[in-house]
């Protein structure tokens, strides 16, 4: 059989190589959460930064390109803490969704249904990029919610190096570093409007991504607490089946569905622009 | 994961410990407060985690520590009030603060890529959020209304 490989040799390998990464964090915590939540009214919206927020970006400056305090091997050790560290929060919110049981199973055909809305990137996303003049690497940009999985789903489909992966990986690292704030400040300009019920918005926060799902609820909380907790229960629920049926989206609707709307939409609106109408390499 | 349980075990501790800093510098919930809370959803994560390292299926541990944690606060739960009780003592945001700066330092060395990246993405990465909630907010609230529930 074969060995599982393991990122060290030992536990006390791992701590002498990633003490310095959970000093930083507790540090991290004690500031950002010193500093606590700041709400700031914009046009319809708010924006409520949590503390969330700065612990991301102090974290940001760790690295090789600014302080230098970690190097790209403690970098991705950080990596594989963020998939351990989020855990506890994610048994908060099944807890949250199991108290408020009767209210998940009530609504659970709307839960299964608005999965389905996680293809809405596509259509917004999608001939935008192509009106911007992007080409394969569109496809990979706008096929999904563009996080982990789907980056592994589009490096294996079309290599590490097509433009699919490259469209993939820029969205990739963008929602990574604005994407915390954007997405609950985009849920409270969205909640402002007055269209849907807290009880479509919090399923809509459940895109399959830990984070932007907390930035959506925890604003979404706040802005109506007399249903905080039914509101982070089909958060929950919602979230965690995109967790699941995600990656089946993307295989036989997703990208499918991209490469159908590429082949129509790019001839017509892809050659707009001077950019649009480039060689292609 | 590619961790022995040792390491799951430790590295959840850790996070227990910043769970409960978090929780009392932002909330002011003492750690005497906070402890069991922050020992129900350690202990969910480490049955989550290892019900991952044992089931051959393709599911992301996420989806098993929800799922426990639905189960043990649902009604059929012989311990859903104190479930319930504990981890409603964890503040929401509480547990986030150090997923915040793991994920940002997991990021790090991207910040040149992302300086760097076209605006083009940007507005890309910006519509594939919108066009995801707005979506999912239009069929819920769809549906949720076809089935009077709203």
């Amino acid at each position: 059989m074969k060995e599982k490989a393991y990122a060290y040799g030992s536990l006390r390998e791992r701590i002498k190589t990633e003490w310095i990464i959970y000093l930083l964090a507790l540090v991290f915590i004690l500031i950002a959460d010193k500093i606590g939540q700041i709400r700031i009214p914009v046009w319809k919206g708010t924006f409520i930064i949590f503390p969330i927020f700065f612990s991301l970006a102090l974290g940001l400056l760790t690295g090789p390109n600014v302080l230098k305090i970690l190097d790209d091997k403690k970098v991705k050790a950080a990596g594989s803490l963020v998939g351990v560290a989020i855990l506890p929060f994610i048994a908060k919110l099944g807890i949250n969704a199991g108290a408020q049981i009767k209210t998940v199973l009530s609504v659970g055909p709307a839960i299964l249904l608005q999965e389905f809305g996680n293809l809405g990137t596509i259509f917004l996303a999608l001939p935008v990029a192509l009106l911007l003049g992007l080409k394969r690497d569109g496809i990979g940009a706008a096929h999904s919610i563009n996080r982990e999985t789907n980056l592994a789903l589009i490096q294996d489909m079309y290599g590490a190096s097509s433009p699919e992966a490259q469209g993939c990986l820029a969205v990739y690292i963008t929602i990574g570093m604005v994407g915390t704030i954007y997405f609950g400040f985009m849920a409270s300009v969205v909640a402002a409007l007055n269209w849907f019920h807290p009880y479509a918005l919090g399923m809509a926060s459940g895109v399959g991504a830990g984070i932007l799902m907390s930035s959506a609820t925890a604003t979404l909380t706040q802005i109506y607490p007399a249903m905080a907790e039914q509101i982070s229960a089909l958060a929950a629920a919602s979230e965690t089946v995109s967790g699941i049926d995600g990656i089946y989206m993307a295989i036989f609707i997703g990208l499918p569905l991209c490469n159908f709307l590429y082949k129509k939409l790019e001839p017509k609106i892809g050659r707009l622009t001077k950019y649009g109408r480039r060689e292609q390499a | 994961m590619n961790m022995r349980a040792k390491e799951v075990i430790f590295t959840l501790a850790i996070t227990g410990v910043g769970m409960l800093l978090a929780n009392l510098i932002g909330f002011h919930v003492s750690f005497m407060e906070s402890l069991p809370g922050v020992g129900v959803l350690l202990v969910i994560a480490l049955l989550g985690a290892g019900l991952k390292a044992i089931i051959p299926l393709k599911l992301p541990t996420v989806a098993y520590c929800s799922i426990l944690g639905l189960l043990a606060a649902c009604p059929i739960s012989p311990i859903s009030q104190f479930v319930i009780d504990a981890a409603g003592k964890i503040n929401f945001t509480a547990p986030l603060t150090m997923v915040g700066a793991y994920a940002g330092m997991s990021i790090s060395n991207q910040l040149r890529t992302f300086i760097r990246t076209g605006w083009r993405y940007i507005i890309v990465a910006i519509l594939v959020m919108t066009g995801t909630f707005l979506a999912s907010a239009l069929i819920g609230q769809i549906v949720l209304k076809l089935m009077g529930t709203i």
